[in-house]
């Protein structure tokens, strides 16, 4: 059982090392490819709180104003803008490495004893370096559920937790 | 008029100096200057409703508390302690009793009172003035349908003076969309980010920059707006007249559109049924009812110094904070009807975000042009080089009339026009003002013209 | 010396002891940590509210 369980991490850890370099790689295409049709993608804006306030830390999904919260609709605008060749923010487009860490799986749901669906808890760290010595680095956490679709597996909710309060990149033009 | 500093604020040749955007020393002089006497805006009551609310805001570069006290009154305090200076509070928000520093102790009430002074009777003998010492308070506060602003000058003039006639347009984004007055809210989440620019950059642009449809090409060839089309609606648009409309005394400006009389609302948000029919009936009460506002339709406008509005697709406040000369925090705010449908609220909520913001579509774009042109402009030879600000200089109208109805201050006609740069210009005159004026006798030429023809 | 007491989250009504010797019940916690509103024990009907230092209270009676 432990042995399966590990083997499964590796597997998850390689789909999002897979994921990060085709970001990377600027394959926005293939990206997009991997996330589910009905994606929830979203990012909570952060707020300092007294000691033991859990609640009000986080802004909450589809209630409050966040930095990303949104589909696969609105992320593949995203992707099409930045295809223009003229989304000036990402032109010429930011070099980047996404850097991913510290996969854990959280949940494993089994259908016919096959894993179909996992929760995976990542750690991010994304370099980001535009036109002469712009350079932002953005760390935080990854919650995602990952569904199983033939050999490999799709997106099918993401939550970014930025270790920001105020943010300190001028623009969020690129991917978590 | 020659400009502030002999020539760098040129209004009558039109040419702006580099200059004003990365000189440190200007820089420094506005915080005195400009934000230490203008009316800032810091928060919605919607965000502090209960007595012990409060909201960490800024004016300038400072930090400052908005809180309701117990009684129910509104408050904006300087975020330091009286003592040694420390923040008195560090969260983004909440509710408390008291603001207590953390380096010697000291208390203070929701009303700013110092309360607490740790070994007042052994250490200060009992001898310290209490009262002198409470949170330092702005010397003017106004609530206005929701919107809190504040000013640090007792002798400023009133807010709504203040405003003068640009009041309509800050009525624009507060009153609901079907006309009511004040329905406006916030949605929950205030957006703060650091640009790479002086303040100034984001203020011209949100005065008017009808120019720069170019730069946000990319949104429209995409089609991010609430009916899958360009970045907005422009059925309604396209018939209104589009006009610039400066206040020069004021130093207020902004984009707006002109219906026609009897003009029906037009298809818009045809990307969720319920909304655009939510929208039209809006619209068709919005006509029902007096006033000029029925005839308006929102658009990007800048109240001086530093705070700029967008009423329509999307609605949005943002107030650009100086950090330094070369570094501004944006806030930003969106709002609704409080009684808008949760659908509405989320329909729009998710295209706000995708339009405004650093994730924003629209706002990315804009805030590439302002980090370059400002990094472009600290060179020594390109300094040399002032700004060309002449677009349609001498071509604002006083007086503006069309199908009825009126519009004050200088008026320029885009619909055939395009573009002009009016905007810019009125909002650097008076810039230029401030930053030459000892006090705001000097800043308020209509209580002159006001007490001359009283005398009459 | 007695260690230190941590009177954030003490709730109303609880009973203090301060370095003075004298006992306070905590009228209202503003749960910085730092103050306490109280009256002192034996109370009066009419006794003020006081404020509390934290470096004042030594012990939780109860």
């Amino acid at each position: 059982m432990k042995h399966d369980h590990l083997l499964l991490s590796l597997e998850i850890a390689q789909f999002l090392y897979t994921e990060a370099e085709l970001l990377d790689e600027r394959r926005h295409d293939e990206w997009l490819a991997l996330l589910a049709e009905d994606i929830r993608y979203w990012m909570p804006m952060r707020r300092n709180v007294k000691y033991g306030d859990t609640t009000r830390e986080f802004t909450r999904e589809t209630e409050d104003i966040n930095w990303f919260d949104e589909g696969k609709d609105t992320l593949t605008r995203r992707v099409r803008q930045i295809q223009t060749g003229i989304h000036w923010a990402e032109e010429p487009q930011s070099r980047i490495t996404h850097m991913v860490s510290n996969v854990q799986l959280l949940q494993v749901t089994h259908d016919d004893g096959i894993p179909r669906e996992v929760i995976a808890k990542s750690r991010f760290l994304i370099y980001r370096n535009r036109v002469e010595t712009e350079t932002d680095l953005l760390v935080g956490k990854r919650e995602d559920t990952l569904r199983r679709s033939g050999d490999s597996w799709l997106i099918a909710r993401r939550k970014i937790i930025l270790d920001q309060n105020v943010l300190l990149t001028k623009n969020l033009t690129f991917f978590f | 008029m020659s400009g502030y500093r002999a020539g760098m604020v040129d209004l009558a040749s039109g040419l702006i100096s580099r200059e004003i955007f990365v000189n440190e020393e200007i820089y420094a002089a506005e915080q005195e200057r400009v934000f230490a006497r203008s009316w800032l805006f810091i928060g919605h009551e919607s965000q502090i409703p209960n007595p012990g609310d409060f909201f960490s805001s800024r004016m300038g570069e400072e930090s400052v508390i908005l809180c309701r006290d117990r009684a129910g009154s509104v408050h904006v305090f300087l975020n330091s302690c009286r003592h040694r200076g420390m923040k008195v509070c560090r969260y983004d928000d909440g509710n408390t009793t008291v603001f207590t520093c953390p380096y010697h102790g000291w208390s203070y009430g929701t009303d700013g009172r110092l309360a607490g002074v740790p070994f007042f009777r052994e250490a200060y003998h009992s001898e310290l003035d209490r009262a002198k010492y409470g949170l330092v308070e702005v010397a003017q506060l106004c609530c206005y349908k929701g919107t809190v602003w504040a000013n640090w000058d007792a002798a400023a003039p009133p807010f709504l003076e203040y405003l003068g006639e640009f009041r309509r347009f800050l009525d624009l984004i507060l009153d609901g969309w079907d006309g009511r007055e004040g329905q406006a809210e916030l949605i929950g989440g205030v957006q703060k980010w650091l640009i790479p620019c002086n303040w100034k950059w984001p203020a011209e642009n949100f005065s008017g920059d009808t120019y720069h449809n170019i730069s946000h090409r990319s949104v429209d060839l995409v089609g991010a707006g609430p009916s899958g089309r360009s970045r907005r609606d422009y059925s309604e648009l396209n018939v209104a007249r589009r006009l610039h409309v400066a206040l020069p005394d004021r130093g207020h400006q902004t984009i707006t559109y002109m219906l026609p009389k009897d003009h029906q609302p037009q298809p818009a948000y045809q990307n969720s049924p319920e909304v655009a029919e939510y929208f039209r009936h809006c619209e068709a009460e919005r006509r029902k009812r007096p006033g000029i506002n029925s005839r308006m339709i929102g658009a990007p406008g800048e109240i001086f110094p530093n705070i700029a509005l967008l009423p329509r697709q999307p609605r949005t406040l943002a107030v650009w904070h100086p950090v330094s000369a070369h570094q501004t925090e944006v806030w930003r705010f969106f709002f609704v009807d409080r009684d808008a449908p949760q659908a509405v609220k989320n329909f729009l909520r998710d295209y706000y975000i995708r339009y405004s913001g650093p994730a924003g579509m629209t706002e990315q774009d804009d805030m590439e042009n302002w980090n370059y042109a400002h990094a472009a402009s600290r060179g020594t030879i390109a300094r040399r080089y002032p700004y060309t600000y002449e677009m349609g200089m001498g071509h604002a109208v006083e007086n503006y009339e069309w199908d009825g109805l009126q519009m004050p201050g200088r008026v320029v006609d885009l619909t055939k026009a395009m573009a002009s740069e009016e905007p810019m210009r009125n909002l650097y005159r008076r810039w230029a003002q401030f930053m030459e004026a000892e006090s705001w006798d000097a800043l308020m030429p209509w209580r002159q013209t006001a007490r001359a023809r009283a005398a009459e | 010396m007695s260690d230190p007491v941590n009177i954030r989250t003490l709730p109303v009504g609880t009973r203090v002891v301060l370095n003075s010797g004298a006992e306070v019940e905590i009228v209202s916690n503003p749960g910085d940590g730092v103050w306490l509103f109280g009256r002192y024990l034996p109370a009066a009907d009419d006794d003020a509210e006081e404020m509390i230092f934290a470096q004042d209270v030594v012990a939780v009676r109860s």
